[in-house]
């Protein structure tokens, strides 16, 4: 149990393992998915996040409650790796008892549970129509051509910027709009140059920006099937690697340890530019002294791998339905709510800040409006926009499994070993671990 | 009120017993009672502090290996030259930093495995002002609030001690902060210089686990720090607080090495069990509330419900006992008491209990023997009586035998044969009738014929100066009288009535009065002093019998009654009155002596 725990954990980059021990005190509240799946009366959902998935999944109960008020939500919050956790030790004993109606799931490890538990979850094929959502998404949610989860957040990301900054070095947005990283890093430098400002915070064990270049270019850690390391061979990699090895030797990085430290950075103005996803937005607008200071660009591409484009994903989750009693009453939930309700899509943005990947609610009316903080800049839409333009790639089963192999090899190249031997050394390293 | 009394009177016995045996049971119920739950009480104490020092030891080393994680990974973060160069450098290029970042996530990574098992947030923040967290969300505490937090100034103040701290939202003012213990400890170089600080965060409620199996309703933990502040508790309202007279009692338990320690907190009665915690420097305090507890343990108001119950049946059947035996006995007094002086012949009735059923029959008997005895007593005197009066009657004085005969002499010596004749007759028809049984009773007109023979001889004897009148109602001729009833008053008229006067009347009226026969012996003579008295017998020689005036009247009281008797009233120079007084006795019906 333990090492099953210990394994899981070890897949984690920031999350740590000390959940092992992690609260159980939910347990309760969730024994309700009661017996005979028709009519269930009560459904409940295991989500983390209170100020972005619990708040969404709170309108969709709403709306839903307006007109099936017979069905209860119990929306239960629970941390990210509790949840795996949970999950893990409820799926691998066989016993669904304790679990939720419908629980969400980052993309990165969706497919880890949906191979290892191919059972487990409810097919909602018939539930969600595929072509109104993202194709990014469809990929980490389905298995074999079968689609078992709900697409929720877009990770798509963009460059935020400090426009003040930028006007010291001499640039303007429409300097960034179609550029790739090492112009980034040029102009980085200038940046720095003229308010002494560094461009960029990274944290040196997490590799989200090498993750994002190489989703650009529809690239992965592994290969298409999801399961074979593609490290040594894989050309986008070895220009982000690249990228990323220039960007500190050019001297525009600000590391930092944590989140916190990392958003404080921008809320202070130490760090001028951020290329993350768009759930970065209400961090960088928390700081409302900084209000019109900010623009969003699309994201760099990289120059040498010639199919990478200006969009790419980073985190965004989806919503699944477990194979226990109450499934039909959760999947009919899901169908009518984040699987059709366009004006539900409209409130997450306006509410919650969160942009959903499903299509038809590009065109409505909060996908459209402007944002005064980002200087009248019709963010959503711009997001929605770049959403559609995303590489599909499979995460398959080890992400995390190989950013770790990665982060220390990372340092290994930034202490001037080549490129190829770092990458090399990587691949078999991954072979011999995620086999 | 009377009343009342009165039935107090009677009913005292029972009031005393019944009351005596109430207070009696009322007494021993609530002593055995209070002595009962008290005992039990103590026991139970006495036990649980016990049992409860056993389940201390567990936590204390449940404890102890927590600390023992928490100091072992303190020590490995002091050693680390990467940590300690992460803290202290100043800022350098991107590459640099970036590889300072990375080494220092990865040691803290290896370090952090050492206290894996435990749910502990880590941050260590150095003097250059970087800071580095494995997971802020144990305590959210911004940068900028750190370095003037009040745990980081104790740190400081003490800097080669580990010491645990509570913190919260409400205690240090920052939002968004649950309930943490901290564990903090200065970094310190070889010089003695402080170059950083590090944070081991826990929440409250995780640390609880360590001793929350062993509370319950009433049985509260509270750790306090050497402060008094309360750290961690299974009471949510105890958290923070800062409660010197807790760490008071805490410390008197531990200095006099006492078992546990009565207090009173918040104006109840507890039970004090502390546990110094040497390692983490806490005190681990059980917060007993006895009464709660207590009631779990023995149900108060149900023992005492039975307990009344079983006193209320008890007084009833004392009150129905008691009254049952009491109340014959009352009743027995009750009927002796009103039993008068003379009634000898009443009995009690006899019931209740055995006692005085044989109390009731021992009283009768008594009685009748007493009553039998002076029955018989007052036979024998009459018997006496009679028998004294009978002699008495039948002594015809020889004085009146010779004075008669020496008168009949001197007629037959004056050749007055007729006379003397008659005289003699006389004499032998009065002794005739006097002679023979005293008790006979003899009717009024035998009597009168007496009477009239005596008056006969007297007047032959002394001359006819007092004359003699008969006044007899016919209809009282047939009505018996006791013989020789009326003689002595005649006799006693003639000898003392005329010593004055030389001559007069007597009357002699026998009459029937309502249901009395009324017999009078008037005279018109000298008189008496006394009054109604009766006077005292004469000189023996003029009798007629031994019956004299006044035994006359004690044979009339012995026959019949007090209410009948010998009357006497008269006036100097007036005369004097005799009034017999006896019942109506119709012929032959009357009692026979």
């Amino acid at each position: 149990m333990k090492k099953l725990i210990t394994v899981l954990a070890l897949g984690a980059v920031t999350a740590a393992s000390l959940s092992a021990c992690g609260s159980n005190s939910d347990n309760n509240t969730n024994d309700t998915a009661n017996s005979g799946g028709d009519k269930a009366s009560k459904i409940t959902v295991w989500a983390w996040d209170p100020n972005f998935n619990i708040k969404a999944m709170n309108l969709a109960k709403d709306a839903y409650a307006t007109t099936n008020p017979d069905l209860t939500v119990d929306v239960v919050e629970n941390a990210q790796n509790d949840i795996v956790q949970k999950l893990n030790t409820g799926m691998s004993s066989g016993t669904t008892k304790g679990l939720p109606n419908i629980v969400l799931i980052e993309d990165y490890r969706a497919q880890s549970f949906l191979q290892a538990y191919p059972d487990m979850f409810y097919d909602l094929s018939s539930v969600i129509k595929s072509t109104d959502f993202a194709d990014y998404k469809l990929g980490p949610t389905s298995v074999d051509g079968k689609y078992y989860g709900v697409p929720f957040d877009s990770g798509v990301t963009g460059l935020y910027v400090r426009t003040d900054y930028l006007e010291k070095a001499g640039y303007t947005m429409d300097d960034l709009q179609d550029i790739t990283w090492d112009q980034y890093i040029e102009i980085g430098k200038k940046v720095k140059e003229a308010t002494g400002k560094d461009w960029i915070s990274l944290d040196p064990n997490d590799l989200g920006i090498i993750r994002m270049m190489i989703q650009s270019a529809g690239s992965w850690y592994m290969n298409e099937d999801g399961k074979t390391p593609n490290i040594a061979n894989n050309a986008a990699m070895k220009e982000a690697f690249e990228v990323y090895k220039n960007m500190m030797d050019a001297n525009i990085v600000k590391p930092n340890s944590d989140w916190s430290q990392y958003v404080s950075y921008f809320n202070t103005g130490d760090v001028a530019s951020v290329p993350t996803g768009n759930w970065f937005t209400p961090s960088i607008t928390a700081e409302a002294s900084q209000s019109g200071k900010w623009a969003i660009a699309p994201i760099p591409k990289l120059a040498k791998t010639p199919n990478s484009v200006h969009a790419t994903n980073l985190g965004g989750s989806s919503w699944y339905v477990l194979n226990v009693p109450g499934k039909e009453a959760a999947a009919e939930f899901l169908k009518s709510t984040l699987a059709s309700d366009s004006d539900l899509y409209q409130k997450l943005v306006t509410d919650v800040g969160a942009i959903g990947t499903y299509k038809p609610a590009t065109s409505g009316e909060a996908y459209t409006a402007t944002n005064e903080f980002f200087g009248g800049q019709k963010i959503v839409q711009d997001f929605a926009k770049w959403t559609n333009e995303i590489p599909s790639v499979n995460y398959g089963m080890n992400t995390y499994a190989i950013e770790d192999i990665l982060v220390v090899k990372m340092q290994d190249y930034l202490n001037g070993k080549s490129i190829d031997d770092v990458l090399k050394d990587a691949q078999s390293q991954a072979d011999a671990q995620v086999k | 009120m009377r009343n009342v009394l009165d039935r107090f009177k009677y009913n005292g016995l029972f009031v005393k017993m019944f009351i005596i045996m109430v207070v009696s049971i009322v007494a021993v119920s609530i002593t055995t009672t209070w002595m009962t739950i008290n005992i039990s009480g103590r026991v139970f104490m006495e036990t649980f502090s016990i049992t409860n020092s056993k389940i201390t030891t567990q936590i204390r080393s449940g404890m102890d290996s927590f600390n023992y994680s928490i100091v072992l990974t303190s020590n490995k973060i002091a050693q680390s030259g990467v940590i300690k160069q992460f803290l202290t450098e100043g800022s350098g290029d991107s590459n640099s930093m970036a590889s300072s970042y990375f080494q220092m996530g990865q040691q803290m990574n290896r370090i952090r495995s050492s206290v894996d098992a435990y749910d502990i947030g880590i941050t260590v923040t150095g003097v250059n002002g970087r800071r580095y967290s494995t997971d802020r969300s144990y305590w959210p505490v911004p940068d900028d609030a750190l370095g003037n937090h009040p745990i980081t100034k104790r740190a400081l103040a003490e800097p080669r001690k580990l010491m645990y701290s509570y913190d919260d939202a409400e205690t240090s003012g920052i939002p968004g902060i649950d309930p943490t213990i901290i564990a903090s400890k200065a970094l310190v170089d070889r010089s003695g210089v402080v170059y950083g600080m590090m944070y081991f965060a826990v929440r409250e409620p995780y640390f609880a686990r360590f001793y929350d199996s062993n509370t319950s309703l009433g049985n509260d933990v509270a750790i306090l720090d050497k402060r008094g502040t309360i750290v961690s508790s299974n009471r949510n309202d105890w958290l923070g607080q800062c409660s010197p007279e807790l760490l008071h009692d805490a410390e008197a338990i531990e200095e006099n090495n006492l078992d546990y320690k009565n207090a009173n907190i918040m104006g109840k009665d507890h039970l004090l069990l502390s546990e110094q915690i040497v390692g983490l420097d806490l005190y681990m305090v059980n917060v007993i509330d006895k009464k709660e507890v207590l009631g779990q343990l023995t149900d108060t108001k149900q023992i005492a419900l039975v307990v009344m119950a079983i006193v209320i049946v008890a007084v009833i059947i004392v009150f129905l006992i008691s009254r049952r035996m009491t109340k014959s006995l009352t009743r027995l007094v009750k009927q002796i008491s009103t039993i008068s002086k003379y009634e000898f012949d009443r009995h009690v009735k006899v019931d209740g209990s055995y006692e005085t059923r044989q109390l009731g029959l021992a009283f009768n008997a008594m009685m009748d023997e007493l009553n039998d005895y002076v029955g018989r007593l007052v036979e024998t005197q009459k018997q006496q009586r009679n028998a004294e009066l009978e002699a008495l009657q039948q002594q015809i004085n020889p004085h009146f035998i010779y004075n008669t005969l020496a008168s009949v002499k001197f007629m037959v010596q004056q050749g007055n044969k007729e006379k003397a004749a008659e005289t003699i007759n006389a004499l032998i028809s009065l002794l005739q009738n006097a002679i023979g049984n005293v008790s006979e009773m003899i009717t009024v007109q035998q009597e009168l014929d007496n009477m009239k023979n005596y008056v006969f001889i007297n007047q032959v004897r002394y001359g006819e100066r007092i004359r003699v009148s008969y006044f007899i109602a016919p209809d009282c001729l047939d009505y018996r009288i006791p013989k020789l009833m009326i003689q002595p008053f005649i006799e006693n008229a003639f000898f003392h009535a005329f010593n004055e006067k030389s001559e007069g009347y007597i009357y002699i009226m026998v009459a029937q009065e309502g249901s009395s026969l009324v017999c009078e012996v008037v005279d018109n003579g000298d008189g008496m002093n006394i009054n109604g008295g009766i006077p005292k017998q004469v000189s023996k020689r003029q009798l007629f019998s031994g019956i004299g005036v006044r035994n006359v009247n004690d044979r009339i009281k012995l026959l019949f009654g007090e209410e009948y008797g010998v009357t006497i009233t008269s006036e100097i120079r007036e005369g004097t009155r005799v009034k017999i007084r006896i019942p109506l006795l119709k012929p032959n019906n009357g009692p026979n002596f």
